[in-house]
């Protein structure tokens, strides 16, 4: 939320030219709009099944304009099990011929920014979907999988954003609300709806997801730490 | 969206400095079961970071230039805080100079310096006991679902203050900061059965 058209600091708060970006949709100028553009993650309990975890990474939203998995792209949902924010456990998707193969959950031993793939952790694979209907696979293990292109979850003001901090006029700029603010619900418009992303949605049985620890908020709720990472192959 | 009667449930909660005791679950074991990958598919080679995410939208609001948004990307979350709460915190108070206003403790009762370590972090809290969610009225922090107002949410923690409202155009001249004013879309509402996100539009 930087800025008014006084421009008071724009000198401390540049985000940089052309650095147009909403909540990781569109992301920082070195992979937004690539293959490697992760939009968006969720993660929340099965509406079929409590004892489930849902984890779904959409990348490559249809405002970026391309729409299809890369197969150098390994995409990669790490939990983090005793809290010290070091993946203990990673699901991993990568897609071969207009499917999706998944690994894991598996513990693994080597952490951080590279990461290889354990054949031995194969647990499905399913056929990329492209249009309404969903194909999706239930493994052995009562794990489900699904990849391909689905409506786009997020929902956000963000020409109204790029105006309120500031960000060069483009074709995602617009103007501000009052007092350089967001727009009042009449005024606010969300150009997320209608567009399309690239899912990747797994459903977990609890049990393969290791154990939890201490909510970092302190809210004595037992938690895992999750994120997801795009990673291309060297 | 409002977050008042949140002040009151979390009115005990004292952060304990983010961290966490090692207390592991007690789940019963299940492994996966594996099937032969197709020995003409080649998975080999090493997979290096290009981009991560754990929240929506903390990057994009509270980081710095475009070098330090992209140097976010790959870093890993254990070594985020030192590196990016700093500029996190300089970023929360620029966001409310520019404003001529300046941070104000918000509805969880967290300063500036607390919630930008708390945000510094990008990881996702998923819980498997309790309802997962963004925010529900009860729980905080547990989960995301399609449907959660991560951006209201986001906001009001950074700009809604005491009573979470801060900045929500009560005059003419405050402008709206606690929300985008814009509800769930179509994508947004899910379905009841996998893979759970909307058919394509």
């Amino acid at each position: 939320m930087k800025k008014l058209p006084k421009i008071l600091i724009a000198g401390a708060l540049a985000l940089g030219v052309g650095a147009i970006i909403a909540a990781d949709h569109l992301d920082a100028p070195a992979v937004g709009g690539t293959s490697a553009d992760i939009t968006d993650y969720f993660a929340f309990e099965s509406a079929e099944n409590a004892n489930n975890t849902v984890f779904a990474a959409n990348v490559q939203s249809s405002l970026a304009g391309a729409a299809e998995f890369d197969e150098n792209v390994l995409i990669e949902f790490n939990i983090d099990n005793d809290g010290d924010l070091v993946e203990d456990r990673v699901i991993q998707a990568i897609p071969r011929d207009g499917k999706m193969y998944f690994f894991g959950p598996y513990e693994i031993t080597t952490t951080g920014l590279n990461s290889t793939i354990d054949e031995t952790a194969l647990i499905g694979s399913v056929d990329i979907s492209t249009g309404a209907d969903a194909n999706t696979i239930t493994t052995a293990g009562g794990i489900k999988i699904f990849a391909g292109l689905r409506a786009d979850p997020f929902y956000f003001d963000f020409t109204t954003f790029n105006a309120v901090v500031g960000n060069p006029a483009g074709p995602f700029t617009g103007t501000t609300g009052p007092a350089g603010g967001f727009q009042t619900a009449e005024n606010a418009s969300d150009p997320f709806e209608g567009t399309n992303v690239l899912s990747v949605v797994i459903e977990v049985p609890n049990g393969l997801l290791g154990g939890t620890s201490a909510h970092p908020a302190g809210t004595g709720v037992q938690i895992w730490n999750t994120w997801v990472e795009a990673k291309t192959k060297q | 969206m409002k977050l008042q009667n949140l002040k009151y449930l979390l009115a005990g909660i004292i952060l304990t400095g983010f961290v966490s005791c090692n207390d592991d679950d007690d789940n019963t074991p299940v492994t996966i079961v594996p099937v032969p990958a197709p020995t003409e598919i080649d998975f080999s080679g090493t997979f290096a970071q290009q981009d991560q995410m754990g929240r929506a939208a903390i990057n994009t609001v509270l980081g710095g230039t475009s070098a330090d948004k992209n140097e976010f990307n790959v870093t890993i979350p254990s070594e985020m805080v030192d590196r990016f709460q700093p500029d996190f915190l300089n970023k929360a108070v620029a966001l409310h100079a520019a404003f001529g206003a300046e941070y104000e403790t918000n509805i969880l009762g967290l300063d500036a310096q607390t919630l930008t370590t708390v945000l510094a972090s990008d990881v996702l809290q998923v819980a498997p006991s309790v309802p997962t969610t963004y925010f529900d009225g009860t729980n905080v922090l547990t989960g995301r679902n399609l449907s959660d107002d991560v951006v209201d949410v986001s906001l009001i923690l950074l700009f809604g203050g005491t009573s979470g409202d801060r900045f929500n155009g009560q005059t003419p001249e405050t402008p709206i900061l606690v929300t985008d004013n814009v509800s769930a879309g179509t994508g947004a509402t899910g379905t009841t059965t996998f893979p759970y996100l909307v058919s394509p539009q």
